[in-house]
């Protein structure tokens, strides 16, 4: 499978989830639904890799990006900002796509792949909140807590269809994607729940970065390693070295930069 | 106080009703200690449990089973609580039931949170009935009240809408569920089609003509009684049937034109409120709110007569007259 087939296939998959979880009145005034295209990629990795898949497997995979999708909406509502439609929105926009996976699901009669995802989404929402926890988390639960939210609700529905030997690499994978956006949002003076715990965690703001960067360097590592021992099509791994996690090494910005 | 003679009316439930309300305690413990406190805070505030009482009442048409109606007894009350948390981030709220929010406890992401938490615990509890036919009630549901919620944003501030936009809107924010959870105690306890269709029409009436007494009381009861100031919903835009018969006065209505949407002083929103007072809207209001009530009653009538019916009955009968 070619890089071409692989987006047209992600981007197929993009368009049926809009579709679904499209409302005039929320898509007018909210961001809409968040749909990642790596989290699709990984969604359709065991498709990609030549496991056998059928409509229904399909219909589940997008049931979990618009989990994804309802959660990630609840993650933009603001605090401290004035009423607006847009925040009103974007509250009910999460509990419409909440339906619409909960109604999809039991469309096709998959009432026990409903129980797991809430347990899954249990678990998400746990993590979420415990960064709002007044205590001191160290790093190493900081990280515990972004891989539950990135990977969580994946796990969920690789166990579910008998994928779970692509846990290896969606794990480091994810992280990898989800640590760059921090590292970006730190860049850009952005404070994200993650960072804002981070800067707590560690002796001083400023080692955040420097974090961020090893964590990238060492998923990077990881995956690559699975990579390497996996009989996966070297396209498709190549596609997930490149375009999902085009890492430039830790060593390799300082000689940059420096 | 209107609340306790609610509550006395079924009183017949209370052993059920106890072990729901510790069903529901058990529901919300979570590994966060934020999301627990967070899910109890709100628990403890207390309400009417109106759900799970149709639900239970339902039943008793059927076959009843306390240990199967709890099924879906205790998940409805839950959707319910996870759609208040995420009301109040939506209306800006700083208290409920007497209480600060859990958005002014915390913050608007706890209150996300705590609403995605527990409707997911919902979900989880719901799932272990297999019936599709529950599954498909109750996801519909949950999409027409977010659709309704959605519309009724929509419609803030338009004071041109028809009388039909609003009953459409209140029939999906509030009919919908208290229709469903009569449809839901019937199903699970496997009564008749016939049977089952008349309960959920029953909730829906008493939905219907519950949502216009709220409305109506939100222009009659004092500041005290509601808790916030009266008329609060005309001042957040929110354009419901009294407001809607009072427009035909000419002069009311260039005078509600002229308010709508704007910031009000407290003298200024007293005056609205009178002037509604003083108009025909309420009355017009309670024949309407009066007219699904007759409707609910009749449905009654046509089920087999016994306590759930009574009780059912004087239910709808209270909802009529209370007062706040």
């Amino acid at each position: 499978m070619n890089d071409l087939q692989i987006h047209s296939k992600i981007t197929s998959m993009e368009i049926d989830v809009l579709q679904a979880l499209h409302q005039r009145t929320l898509d007018k005034y909210t961001a809409g639904p968040s749909i990642e295209r790596a989290r699709l990629f990984f969604l359709l990795l065991p498709f990609f890799d030549g496991k056998q898949w059928s409509n229904d497997i399909e219909d589940s995979a997008k049931t979990v990006a618009i989990v994804y999708a309802a959660l990630h909406a609840h993650d933009q509502v603001e605090e401290d900002s004035p009423i607006s439609k847009s925040q009103q929105l974007t509250v009910l926009a999460g509990d419409f796509y909440s339906g619409i996976y909960y109604q999809m699901l039991s469309n096709t009669n998959n009432i026990k792949l409903i129980q797991l995802l809430a347990s899954g989404i249990i678990g998400v929402s746990e993590k979420k909140a415990s960064l709002y926890e007044k205590t001191i988390m160290p790093a190493s639960g900081v990280e515990a807590a972004a891989e539950v939210i990135e990977t969580e609700l994946l796990n969920i529905f690789y166990n579910f269809y008998g994928f779970s030997q692509y846990r290896a690499i969606s794990k480091p994978a994810l992280e990898y994607v989800h640590f760059s956006n921090q590292l970006d949002a730190y860049r850009n003076g952005v404070e994200t729940n993650i960072l804002r715990k981070l800067n707590h965690a560690l002796p001083l703001p400023l080692y955040s970065e420097r974090w961020l960067l090893d964590k990238l360097d060492a998923s990077h590592a990881e995956l690559t390693k699975v990579l390497d021992a996996h009989p996966m099509d070297f396209g498709l791994k190549n596609f997930m070295l490149h375009q999902i996690t085009p890492h430039q090494h830790l060593a390799e910005q300082l000689t940059r930069e420096g | 106080m209107e609340k306790v003679k609610l509550k006395l009316l079924y009183s017949d439930l209370r052993p059920e009703l106890e072990m729901i309300e510790k069903e529901l305690e058990v529901a919300v413990d979570s590994n966060s200690l934020l999301l627990n406190e967070a899910s109890l805070h709100l628990l403890q505030a207390g309400g009417k449990r109106i759900r799970p009482v149709f639900v239970l009442l339902a039943g008793k048409f059927g076959d009843y089973n306390v240990d199967v109606m709890k099924q879906v007894a205790v998940p409805l009350e839950l959707i319910h609580m996870a759609s208040l948390v995420h009301d109040d981030v939506i209306d800006d709220s700083e208290m409920r039931r007497g209480q600060a929010t859990v958005k002014a406890q915390w913050n608007n992401s706890v209150a996300m949170y705590t609403g995605d938490f527990i409707l997911a615990r919902a979900l989880e509890y719901i799932t272990v009935i297999e019936d599709p036919k529950i599954h498909d009630i109750l996801s519909r549901t949950m999409i027409e009240v977010c659709r309704g919620e959605i519309i009724q944003i929509e419609d803030k501030f338009k004071l041109d809408q028809s009388v039909r936009d609003y009953l459409r809107r209140i029939k999906r924010k509030t009919a919908l569920l208290i229709s469903s959870s009569c449809e839901l105690g019937a199903t699970v306890s496997g009564t008749d089609k016939e049977t089952a269709a008349r309960l959920r029409r029953f909730g829906y009436f008493i939905g219907m003509s519950f949502q216009i007494t709220d409305d109506i009381l939100d222009f009659t009861s004092s500041d005290e009684e509601l808790g916030k100031p009266a008329g609060s919903d005309f001042i957040q835009g929110n354009i419901t049937l009294p407001v809607l018969f009072a427009r035909k006065d000419p002069e009311i209505y260039s005078r509600l034109k002229e308010t709508v949407g704007e910031a009000m002083t407290d003298s200024e929103r007293r005056a609205v409120v009178e002037m509604i007072r003083n108009s025909s809207a309420l009355k017009e209001a309670k024949a309407v709110s009066d007219l699904y009530l007759d409707k609910a009653l009749q449905e009654l009538a046509h089920l087999p007569k016994g306590n759930a019916s009574k009780t059912m009955r004087k239910i709808a009968l209270f909802i009529g007259k209370r007062k706040f």
